[in-house]
């Protein structure tokens, strides 16, 4: 017997090149990328790492600054984006002891709290009271909460750069459970510090200095000359909601998440499995009920990484998905690490919606040519039926399949 | 640093901490929890206040003021002690 789906009912999402979903969609269109030497405080220490930020992020008129300004930028951000998908999906009139908040990503702060650490030289004679507040990720939780009314869950999770998706199948579990009708899912913005910056860099995840005079080049999933990953702030929203309690407000959704796989390769080093990424994709087929003939778009986790894209790109092939359209969201918006994978679903419904496919940046010669590329322009295709997978440190890997409603 | 330098600092800092006080005009009678401040406001106020003042106190030797008068002579009696 196959469970009923949770559907989309909003979306929210930031990023460099766009804030919120009409901005996004736009950019995506014209394949806009935002890269360049990192500027916020705290990210640099004789280094110059590139990257994408997001503009500076405006209060929102209903909270006193002084609030907004106490709040870390992952809660800031997470603010935002929740704030827009909580409109789409107008939740007022929602009881708010029916809906959760999952909140995917942990030690998402670390530039803030490098920050206040150096601000103190050391000593913590003069360090504020509310740090034992915001120290911890459960802060979007409580700042997040107290804006909006959600009184029936709110939590973390964590799983490296799947952290998005675990929150999605988490919100996705509360909503069929019942424990609540609407559960957002949040992809926090992982605020990277130099320290973060120097390890992603010394492990060789992130792109090399190969590209350090044309920044818009260096972030380059799936080309030949890929070499890593490039960090790009980012932060998504989506509301999953009960097809019952979306159909009895008569809300158009986005889509229905059919299925997911979520599979670990028992590993703790960064390197990926083909084995648990096939998994995880077979798994997230099988639960939707779903042949692979009939996918018409997977929106890969496709971050740069040599080793990442092969393997990844193998998992697809070996789940009889080869020929299937691609493009690769983060050669746009820099690989947002906890936040990728609820912002690259949102690509993915918006996608859906409009009925074509982004392109993919610097995609000049793929590595591999038997998959149907959208490289330079975009391509009108219209999706039916979707998967996203993400893929974190430490062997956890994720698929969710997601269907148009029409 | 004298009292009236204090209760600027004090303003300054609540100003920074609590919404609505932009206009309002302090006075030493004035209470911080009548301003809006939460526990978690009136300690981070303080804070603020020693860090400006170069001065650092146990949160026991916080207690006991009743007004920002009475907060700005507890900090002012510390600094005397201090000097």
């Amino acid at each position: 017997m196959r469970l009923r789906s949770p559907v989309v009912t909003g979306v929210g999402v930031l990023s460099a090149i766009g804030q919120g979903k009409d901005a996004f969609t736009a950019a995506l269109r014209t394949g806009a990328s935002a890269f360049g030497v990192l500027q916020r405080p705290g990210r640099q220490r004789e280094s110059a790492y590139l990257g994408a930020e997001i503009g500076d992020l405006p209060c929102p008129p209903d909270l006193p600054r002084q609030r907004w300004r106490a709040a870390s930028l992952s809660a800031q951000a997470a603010l935002v984006a929740l704030g827009e998908a909580w409109t789409e999906a107008g939740l007022n009139e929602v009881d708010p002891c029916r809906i959760g908040l999952v909140v995917g990503g942990s030690n998402v702060q670390q530039r803030d709290l490098a920050r206040v650490r150096e601000a103190h030289g050391g000593s913590g004679t003069f360090v504020r009271p509310t740090y034992a507040l915001s120290f911890m990720d459960s802060d979007l939780c409580g700042f997040c909460t107290a804006q909006f009314a959600i009184r029936g869950l709110a939590y973390t999770v964590g799983g490296a750069s799947a952290s998005g998706q675990v929150a999605l199948v988490q919100a996705a579990q509360a909503v069929l459970t019942r424990q609540v009708d609407v559960c957002i899912a949040l992809g926090a913005l992982m605020d990277l510090s130099h320290f973060e910056l120097r390890g992603f860099s010394a492990i060789g995840a992130m792109g090399s200095d190969r590209f350090a005079d044309e920044p818009s080049r260096a972030c380059r999933p799936f080309d030949q000359e890929h070499d890593g990953f490039i960090y790009g702030e980012s932060c998504g929203a989506v509301v999953l909601e009960s097809e019952d309690s979306s159909a009895r407000r008569g809300r158009t959704p986005y889509a229905a998440l059919r299925g997911w796989g979520m599979a670990v390769d028992g590993n703790r080093n960064p390197d990926p499995s083909l084995e648990g990424e096939a998994r995880a994709i077979r798994d997230a087929l099988e639960s939707a009920g779903w042949q692979p003939s009939q996918v018409d778009y997977v929106n890969p986790h496709g971050t740069g990484s040599v080793v990442g894209d092969e393997t990844e790109l193998m998992a697809l092939h070996a789940c009889g998905l080869s020929g299937v359209r691609l493009n690769a969201t983060k050669s746009l918006t820099g690989h947002g690490l906890t936040a990728a994978g609820v912002v690259e679903t949102v690509a993915t419904l918006l996608q859906m919606r409009v009925g074509w496919l982004h392109p993919t940046r610097n995609l000049e010669r793929p590595i591999d040519s038997r998959f149907d590329w959208v490289a330079k322009e975009p391509v009108a295709h219209q999706v039916d039926r979707a998967m996203t997978l993400s893929m974190g440190f430490g062997g956890i890997n994720t698929a969710l399949s997601w269907e148009r409603i029409r | 640093m004298n009292r009236s330098e204090i209760l600027d600092l004090i303003a300054l800092h609540a100003r920074e901490v609590l919404a609505g006080l932009d206009d309002h005009q302090f006075s030493p009678s004035d209470r911080l929890v009548e301003l809006g401040a939460n526990s978690v406001d009136r300690a981070e106020i303080a804070m603020l206040v020693q860090e400006s003042l170069g001065l650092s106190m146990a949160r026991v030797e916080l207690f006991g003021p009743n007004d920002i008068g009475e907060l700005a002579d507890l900090f002012l009696a510390k600094l005397h002690a201090a000097a």
